[in-house]
């Protein structure tokens, strides 16, 4: 047990830290719903982060460690799936950016007006079906991602994978570390709020019911870390269940708390808390949201012995 | 980073569970559902404490110089886990070999270590701790017993209240406030710690029924009782440094969430056997008892990560128990909606945990103190006060 980074783990981190340092775009200016940052996006892969699960020495618990900082960003990149799930699945390094939904291709997903690929977890299957831009329509959201969906499933390039469970291991694993990271974020904004934001002649921050619910803010935000960590180490279906579960069951609860210590200004796009609650809302259904996580995380902690 | 166990971690966790399998008794079970505090589950202790003596046990986190084996932080939280997850067969000592102890250690003179740590490594002392009073619970501060500098020693004079093992106990680790008659200075400095002998005339002790379990909680009286000057562990001022230190340890002493993490895997297996597990419903709201425990078990371990890697101490231990709380409290709300019947009657070991789980959010402190302490020292919000 050992919670430090490796000398190689925080050389990589360093690495990812000078390129967002010279590359990642200051907070938008313009108000907008969801901030995709293309350029970054292709130099973060370009650099190769993305492929880190794929080399030889490393794996999924480094690029958890790459998807939780690069998701810390107030503005959104395509770094889960590339980095996390992709490796697990037949799909070729530097396939990207790639769009995950369930259910059938006809959903919006996220990413998919500038995804590559589209991985459909149908169930008992999944598709990896090659994306025609000219086929995605982009879809208006609240929610802090480029979303879109296909306009038609007539004539598509697709292949079947059977792995469905590899799939949603790492697909769990990819919310737990978002979440971890667009959490840290939004929970470190608004601390910063609190403590110069004046009401009643003493700032926000100086209240104790203030205080009392962000400690637990911060109580869910370094649980839910540390879970998604575990869970990319272990790379295991109970602790990837157990990880975006225990995530998706907070973010309702996190998000309304730092919308509300944030006031009104919380509610416009000036204030950029929405780029990471709003990820946040729209994490929290996927794969059928905590409650589907939960009883995944409860068949595979106790299973039935034959 | 690196989430597994070496191979002797998991060795030594396969010690202990073989050391427990042999020397808990078939009655266990029927013991343990009192409490630690209880009777029965201190006169076991003093029997089972000597035994794991022998095993190598009780005492191998403490340093060399003092008996111990300077056993690694991880091996020795190892053990806490497998021990409180059966029950705490050490009944009440688990304290003097956590933290009364190492306190000890740390401040005490050579006469005072020479008279408690040898019954402490033998297995046989029983500690009680006079923090609280009915004045002064989670504000240790404002507490009131008076101390009264007199030749050769003190004059204690007051009540404490909510101690656990008082009626068994030998000895307190009590808490006193020299009064600025006596030339005691006001606040945390005014207060001294004294080794108090528990049959010094003056020392009335009840018990307080309670839901919590037999013998968890006194009063404890004292009138004019006479405490010899080289029973202060310390300097005059210097108690609330060692008070400090001793919570440090108390704090995360006690792995929690592992207890509960098993009775939840208990609860499974009886759900399955009585034909209830295939009901969604259930496996959600276990699932979820379960993401609570495991967050806990995170939070604290990563407390523990801190103190292996020897890294400043930080505040994060208050976020821990915060999570520690929950877990206890999410596992008992899970049995006792689900599993009702273990507490009319059908499953000592559930009540058991249901009567610990009630008080982890109040033992130790209550829990909203590490809200305001992680607040203030980890989210380093601005103090109340400024205004």
């Amino acid at each position: 047990m050992n919670f430090g980074l490796t000398e190689d783990q925080s050389g990589i981190l360093a690495g990812l830290e000078q390129l967002l340092a010279s590359k990642a775009p200051a907070a938008p200016t313009e108000p907008v719903f969801a901030a995709y940052a293309a350029d970054l996006d292709k130099a973060i892969a370009a650099a190769g982060f993305l492929d880190i699960a794929r080399e030889e020495g490393f794996g999924p618990l480094e690029a958890a460690l790459i998807v939780e900082r690069i998701t810390r960003l107030p503005c959104s990149i395509e770094a889960a799936a590339s980095a996390l799930v992709a490796p697990a699945l037949p799909i070729p390094q530097g396939t990207r950016p790639i769009a995950l939904v369930s259910g059938d291709g006809s959903k919006a997903a996220r990413f998919l007006p500038m995804a590559e690929l589209l991985v459909v977890d149908r169930g008992d299957d999944a598709l990896l079906i090659r994306v025609d831009p000219d086929n995605v329509a982009p879809v208006e959201t609240l929610f802090a991602y480029p979303y879109g969906r296909l306009k038609s499933l007539e004539n598509l390039e697709q292949t079947v994978v059977s792995d469905v469970a590899g799939l949603r291991r790492r697909w769990r694993i990819a919310i737990a570390a978002e979440a971890a990271g667009c959490m840290a974020s939004a929970l470190a904004l608004v601390i910063d709020h609190v403590k110069t934001r004046q009401a009643f002649g003493r700032p926000l921050g100086a209240f104790q019911a203030i205080q009392h619910r962000l400690a637990m803010a911060s109580e869910t935000a370094e649980s839910a870390k540390w879970l998604a960590l575990r869970a990319a180490w272990s790379d295991t279906d109970a602790d990837a269940a157990i990880a975006a579960g225990f995530a998706q069951s907070r973010i309702a609860q996190i998000t309304y708390d730092l919308h509300q210590f944030s006031g009104a200004m919380g509610l416009t796009l000036e204030f950029p808390l929405h780029l990471w609650t709003y990820r946040l809302r729209a994490l929290a259904g996927e794969l059928g949201g905590s409650g589907a996580q939960s009883r995944t995380a409860a068949a595979a902690a106790w299973p039935d012995v034959a | 980073m690196e989430f597994g166990w070496t191979a002797e971690e998991e060795a030594h966790r396969a010690n202990v569970r073989d050391v427990l399998d042999r020397m808990l008794p078939a009655d266990w079970e029927s013991i343990s559902v009192h409490g630690p505090g209880s009777d029965e589950q201190t006169a076991f202790s003093r029997v089972f404490c000597p035994a794991l003596a022998d095993e190598g046990l009780l005492i191998p986190h403490w340093p060399k110089e003092f008996g111990g084996e300077d056993l690694p932080v991880w091996r020795q939280f190892i053990l806490a886990e497998e021990v409180w997850a059966v029950g705490e067969p050490r009944g009440p000592q688990y304290m003097n070999v956590n933290w009364i102890g190492p306190v000890l250690m740390r401040f005490g003179t050579q006469v005072q270590l020479d008279k408690y740590l040898p019954p402490i490594k033998a297995g046989q002392a029983i500690w009680c701790q006079g923090f609280s009073e009915p004045s002064a619970g989670s504000d240790l501060a404002a507490l009131r017993t008076s101390a009264v500098p007199t030749k050769g020693g003190y004059r204690v004079t007051g009540s404490k209240i909510w101690t656990s093992y008082a009626g068994q106990a030998g000895t307190c680790f009590l808490l006193a406030r020299v009064p600025p008659s006596g030339g005691g200075p006001e606040g945390k400095a005014g207060i001294v710690i004294l080794l108090t002998d528990m049959t010094s005339p003056g020392i009335q002790v009840k018990q307080i029924p309670a839901l919590i379990g037999e013998g968890d909680i006194h009063e404890v009286f004292f009138d004019d009782v006479f405490v010899p000057a080289e029973e202060r562990l310390g300097a005059e001022g210097q108690a609330w440094e060692i008070i400090n230190f001793a919570l440090q340890h108390e704090r995360v002493g006690i792995p929690r969430y592992e207890f509960s993490r098993r009775i939840l895997d208990r609860a499974v297996a009886k759900l399955k056997a009585a034909g209830k597990w295939a009901d969604p419903i259930v496996q959600d709201r276990a699932g979820r008892a379960l993401m609570l425990c495991e967050a806990a078990r995170m939070l604290v371990y990563r407390v523990v990560d801190s103190k292996a890697r020897d890294l400043p101490p930080d505040a994060f231990g208050s976020l821990a128990r915060w999570a520690v709380v929950s877990a206890d409290n999410g596992v008992n709300d899970f049995l006792t909606e689900f599993l009702p019947d273990g507490l009319l009657g059908e499953d000592p070991l559930q009540q058991a945990h249901h009567q610990r789980a009630i008080a982890a959010g109040v033992a130790s402190g209550a829990a909203e103190i590490q809200l305001n302490l992680a607040a203030r020292r980890w989210l380093e919000l601005p103090g109340e006060a400024r205004r």
